[in-house]
């Protein structure tokens, strides 16, 4: 056996630069591979946290229609009773009560329709990051009589500066045209800049004195525990209360989990990708190997070398060239991720900083790569590996001494 | 009992499309120490004949025994265990591993019959020393002359104490030099330790040296004589 590795080892230096080909790509493949899968994994999980701690939490409840309708009188009936059950639910870390409504912002620029959203900010802040958002001015606990606090983007559209007035225009829950003006107090940046085109934050103590004559809320957002208890949490909700829908971040954001498992996909297709290249790469250097060396192996064979040692002589050569091509490639790789998930890769040289705040993703990307998923990647390789080397072995063991002669 | 014994030996062909005999009742008997050469005019069936003796070839029909053993029908796997442990082979070029050392293409074949390390190195220098090449041990193939590749080839099939030693045309691509020499150590073998030898030739220098010469036409056995060999002579080696 030794000396059956020997002759490999051996045998991949006949071609240097041949061998050293198809090292490199072991190499920067599996590089390239652990580094894709853990990009996409951290950039899917950046998103998914940003998105469900600054906004959206794990689970929200509504009335059936207000979600596609937005009327304000569609208003969550008995609030105050599942607010209760909320406080004694050991799962819910915090929750907070959301009076939304859509209508209309005027500036004497012009006019765009908005969702109002009216929020308590004790609570809102408790139970979200929304806040870290602002980038100028005052958050809604300023001292400003009907403050408002508008997206950035929107704020540029109107040319509205901090302290300008704007009008907000929506149906209260007798269904009548109100009018208020509000006081600009800051402007926020979301991750996404279509979120902030669209949503504008005042008081909602503010917004109940005009909208309507008693507290009324469209939406209550609830931090769990944990991510995975969101199912079992929404049903009981849904079989406690009448009039209702409960939802799970999954439901209210279908982009965003169709997102995380598209990235399930990608990290998927990025492996395939490489595996296929690597599984030809040693497919077409051990074919080349094995017609050069079809004189030679006829000659072993004739002289009295089993063809189970002429199969492991072929396999040997395979394996040793992907183990130390995948060993170097692990090491490099994981040094790489170790190094990239303290200081994060900056997305900039793919799109400028504009460009991801545009689609609502963050420059610098933490990668993520779980012990399970190193594991698959080097259970594919070997895999991979032993498939690729299969056929030019079993075409070495079937050689007929008396027909390479010819 | 004879070391090599053919029984009715024939050979055809593409036997469907355009027949070939190439061995036709060959019935020959090799004892054990004969230095016997097979010559004949090209296409006369020496290589056919050498393939079958050596369990490279299966036969169309008769039987081929080797030391009493019939290895004609042997199982292909069988064959090649017994091809190991029964006979020494020098091919007329690609002999050797080109990526081991004249020392490690010795030891290989003993590695392959699973001898211990040790007896195994020093019978490889050994070898290598009776050939002529103590002072290039660690050249590779590529490093060496064919004469000299040649020559580890012999140390090699020598280093599997086999029953006998086949070789086709082992000079064809030799000097004359280096083909004398050759036959030198071959014979000095046969001499001193009576290792038999079984060879095809072209060459009527080479046919000289040989005590028995079989000599085949169109796949028959045309004459089988024994003749005075030329000696071995020592100051040539
Ligand atoms: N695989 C084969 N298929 C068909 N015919 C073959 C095959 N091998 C050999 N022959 C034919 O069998 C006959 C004997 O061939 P063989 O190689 O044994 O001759 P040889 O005496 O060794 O010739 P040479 O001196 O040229 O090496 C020839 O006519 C050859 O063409
Ligand atoms: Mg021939």
């Amino acid at each position: 056996m030794k000396t059956l590795i020997t002759i490999s080892w051996r045998n991949i230096w006949r071609h240097p630069a041949r061998s050293s080909v198809l090292l490199v790509a072991i190499i920067v493949g599996l590089w390239a591979g652990v580094i894709a899968v853990g990009t996409m994994n951290g950039l899917m999980q950046q998103r998914m946290d940003y998105m469900i701690e600054s906004e959206i939490t794990h689970a929200q409840i509504h009335h059936p229609e207000f979600l596609a309708e937005g009327n304000s009188w569609m208003f969550i009936p008995e609030h105050d009773r599942i607010a209760a059950w909320l406080e004694n639910d050991p799962r819910v870390v915090s929750y907070t009560s959301r009076t939304l409504t859509d209508g209309m912002l005027q500036s004497p620029v012009k006019t765009s329709g908005v969702r109002i959203r009216g929020l308590d900010i004790e609570s809102e802040s408790r139970t979200t990051t929304f806040h870290e958002n602002m980038v100028e001015g005052e958050y809604l606990d300023t001292d400003m009589r009907n403050a408002v606090i508008l997206g950035k983007r929107l704020a540029e559209e109107h040319n509205m500066e901090i302290g300008n007035r704007i009008v907000l225009t929506f149906e209260d829950i007798n269904n009548e045209l109100t009018s208020a003006s509000f006081n600009i107090a800051g402007f926020y940046e979301s991750a996404s800049s279509d979120y902030d085109r669209r949503n504008v934050l005042i008081r909602s103590e503010d917004f109940l004195d005009i909208l309507a004559d008693r507290s009324i809320y469209h939406e209550i957002a609830i931090m769990l525990e944990n991510e995975d208890k969101a199912t079992a949490f929404v049903a009981d909700l849904n079989s406690e209360f009448s009039g209702i829908t409960a939802q799970t971040w999954r439901e209210l954001s279908p982009e965003l989990s169709m997102l995380v498992e598209l990235g399930g996909i990608m990290v998927y297709f990025i492996t395939m990708l490489i595996m296929i290249a690597l599984a030809f790469g040693i497919l077409n250097t051990m074919l080349m190997a094995l017609f050069e060396r079809m004189r030679e192996i006829s000659m072993l064979i004739s002289i009295g070398m089993s063809r189970l040692r002429v199969f492991l002589m072929i396999m040997l050569e395979s394996i040793v060239l992907t183990v130390t091509g995948a060993a170097t490639g692990f090491v490099l790789a994981w040094l790489s991720l170790w190094h990239f998930t303290g200081a994060g890769i900056n997305l900039e040289i793919f799109a400028g900083e504009e460009g991801f705040a545009e689609i609502g993703w963050d420059q610098f990307v933490y990668p993520i790569m779980s012990t399970g998923e190193y594991v698959a990647i080097i259970s594919v390789v070997i895999t991979i590996t032993l498939l690729a080397s299969l056929y030019p072995a079993l075409k070495a063991i079937r050689i007929d001494p008396l027909e390479v002669e010819k | 009992m004879p070391i090599v014994k053919t029984k009715n030996l024939s050979k055809v062909y593409n036997p469907e499309t355009v027949p070939v005999h190439a061995l036709r009742d060959v019935n020959i008997s090799i004892e054990k120490g004969e230095f016997t050469s097979i010559v004949g005019p090209s296409g006369s069936g020496k290589t056919t004949l050498l393939n079958m003796i050596g369990g490279l070839d299966k036969p169309t029909s008769g039987t081929v025994e080797v030391n009493g053993v019939q290895i004609t029908g042997m199982k292909d796997s069988k064959l090649i265990d017994f091809r190991l442990h029964n006979i020494g082979f020098v091919f007329q070029h690609y002999n050797l591993i080109p990526v081991f050392t004249a020392r490690e293409n010795v030891s290989f074949i003993m590695l392959l019959q699973g001898r211990d390390k040790k007896e195994m190195q020093q019978r490889a220098d050994e070898l290598l020393d009776q050939v002529g090449l103590g002072d290039r041990k660690d050249a590779r193939p590529a490093q060496m002359s064919g004469g000299q590749q040649q020559r580890v080839a012999v140390a090699r099939a020598l280093a599997s104490e086999p029953k006998f030693i086949l070789a086709d045309e082992p000079t064809a691509n030799l000097d004359g030099a280096s083909a004398m020499n050759l036959l030198d150590i071959m014979q000095r073998m046969n001499r001193e330790q009576h290792v038999t030898f079984v060879f095809s030739t072209h060459d009527k220098r080479v046919i000289d040296r040989a005590r028995r010469v079989i000599t085949m036409v169109d796949g028959a056995v045309h004459s089988d004589e024994y003749q005075k060999a030329e000696e071995y002579d020592e100051s040539k080696a």
